[in-house]
């Protein structure tokens, strides 16, 4: 079983969940028939880039909880990745995003709750980042990331919600979608998530490597 | 001594201390007033402009940007005179430390407001809000509130690192967007058309609500922002 899901594994399993989900977006499900068109077909990507940094985000705030309950720092290492991997899936979340807004909208941002909550999601995150890097004491480094790692999660449903004060509704909402439709963007968003999943674990197994590396030199005296 | 008049004392403290030399609050006075006249000359695009549905907006930066300073100042006196490691020696509860410190804040930014909100109605609002003082102060306590816990909390924290001053905006100010929105959008509303509290109901509970959740974490969280 652990080899299973060891990350090798699960990058070939993306792999193929996400080419087998854009051959089945581009020629299984039908051509969106609202006034989309074409553009929806970035859909099967966007929508589960977006989710997968949810979830990435989501795994920092619990190992931020269980890093303060225990102080052990295998749960900051592995906060510390999935923050990293959220903000990469936040980037392309605006990317894909901003490309599905030229071609819906026609222009390339637009103030929409949705984006502009990634949008700031992404300052956030890239806060947690220079926090950790002025900081030299690694118990207080990971402490002080735990706890901001916790005020950020909680932080973007609020903006979600106060974004929507703000008018605009250009941003389409998903609403049940057609049998094919639902079976492409099922495996797309299988394969992202794996791919998320991969990555956090190849990642979070390189910090554990260099933690190992650096108290082998304590040991030995360098 | 209970966790009552542990909050007093420190708190107490705070203020003499500030009231004593006045430092803080002279320079975020100055400094509001003075982005004031920025603001007017930044946003005056041609003669007579009305900068009515600007207000919101300009008053929040001002405010926000003054706190900034006054909480960098008031937490690296704390740090370089020792302060604080004196406060952490007592025996006091880490979350009374918490709450003293932010009232403390609260009430400078309440200070600071009372000079700013009476010239700034002089300087940009051209209708009379007097009507509509009460969402309006609802708005500027609840925001206030917001502010003061999250600055609190994370001014303890950039104290502590290499960045100090340059972190805090970082690490604030990204957080404190949903309250903005909230209070800028409601603060506009009241001094452009004041059509009370029904108009500002759902930004209100907003603010209510970002309150209510940051002052749980910051007080679940600060023991171990301010350290041993």
């Amino acid at each position: 079983m652990k080899k299973l899901l060891s990350a090798p594994v699960l990058f070939a399993a993306a792999g193929i969940l996400l080419v087998v989900g854009v051959v089945l977006a581009f020629w299984y499900s039908p051509i969106d028939a609202s006034s989309m068109g074409f553009s929806q077909k970035i859909f099967y990507y966007h929508v589960p880039i977006a989710a997968a940094a949810l979830v990435a985000y989501g795994v920092a705030f619990v190992a931020a909880i269980l890093y303060l309950r225990s102080q052990d720092l295998k749960w900051d290492r592995l906060g510390y990745v999935s923050v990293r991997i959220g903000l990469l899936f936040s980037i392309l979340v605006m990317a894909t995003g901003m490309i599905w807004g030229k071609a819906s909208w026609g222009v390339w941002w637009a103030w929409e709750p949705r984006l502009t909550t990634y949008l700031l999601a992404c300052f956030l995150y890239a806060a947690y980042w220079v926090l950790r890097s002025v900081v030299d004491e690694e118990q207080r480094r990971a402490t002080y990331a735990a706890v901001f790692a916790i005020i950020a999660f909680i932080d973007v449903p609020i903006t979600y919600f106060a974004t929507r004060l703000m008018p605009s509704g250009l941003h389409p909402v998903l609403s049940g979608l057609a049998g094919s439709m639902a079976v492409s963007f099922g495996i797309c968003m299988l394969g992202m998530l794996t791919l998320m999943t991969a990555l956090i674990k190849r990642d979070y197994e390189i910090e554990l490597i260099k933690d190992r590396v650096t108290d082998l030199k304590t040991s030995l005296g360098g | 001594m209970s966790g009552w008049t542990q909050f007093k004392a420190i708190l107490r403290k705070d203020l003499i201390r500030e009231l004593r030399t006045r430092d803080m609050l002279v320079s975020m006075i100055l400094f509001v007033l003075l982005a004031m006249i920025i603001f007017h000359y930044a946003f005056t695009v041609k003669e007579g402009a009305d900068l009515t549905y600007f207000t919101g907006g300009m008053l929040w930066v001002t405010f926000i940007f003054a706190m900034l300073l006054g909480l960098n100042r008031s937490f690296a006196q704390e740090k370089d005179e020792h302060c604080l490691d004196g406060l952490l020696l007592c025996p006091v509860d880490r979350v009374t430390i918490f709450f003293a410190k932010t009232v403390g804040n609260l009430v400078f930014l309440l200070i600071i407001q009372a000079v700013a909100v009476p010239v700034f109605a002089l300087f940009f609002v051209q209708r009379s809000f007097l009507g509509d003082l009460l969402p309006f102060l609802a708005v500027l306590l609840l925001a206030d509130i917001g502010i003061c816990s999250l600055g609190t909390l994370l001014a303890t924290i950039s104290m502590n690192t290499r960045s100090r001053d340059l972190l805090l905006p970082i690490l604030l100010l990204p957080l404190l967007v949903p309250l903005l929105i909230a209070a800028t959008g409601a603060t506009t509303l009241v001094f452009a058309e004041g059509i009370g509290f029904g108009s500002v109901v759902a930004r209100l509970l907003v603010l209510l609500g970002f309150d209510a959740i940051f002052l749980v974490a910051a007080w679940g969280t600060y023991d171990f922002a301010i350290g041993e």
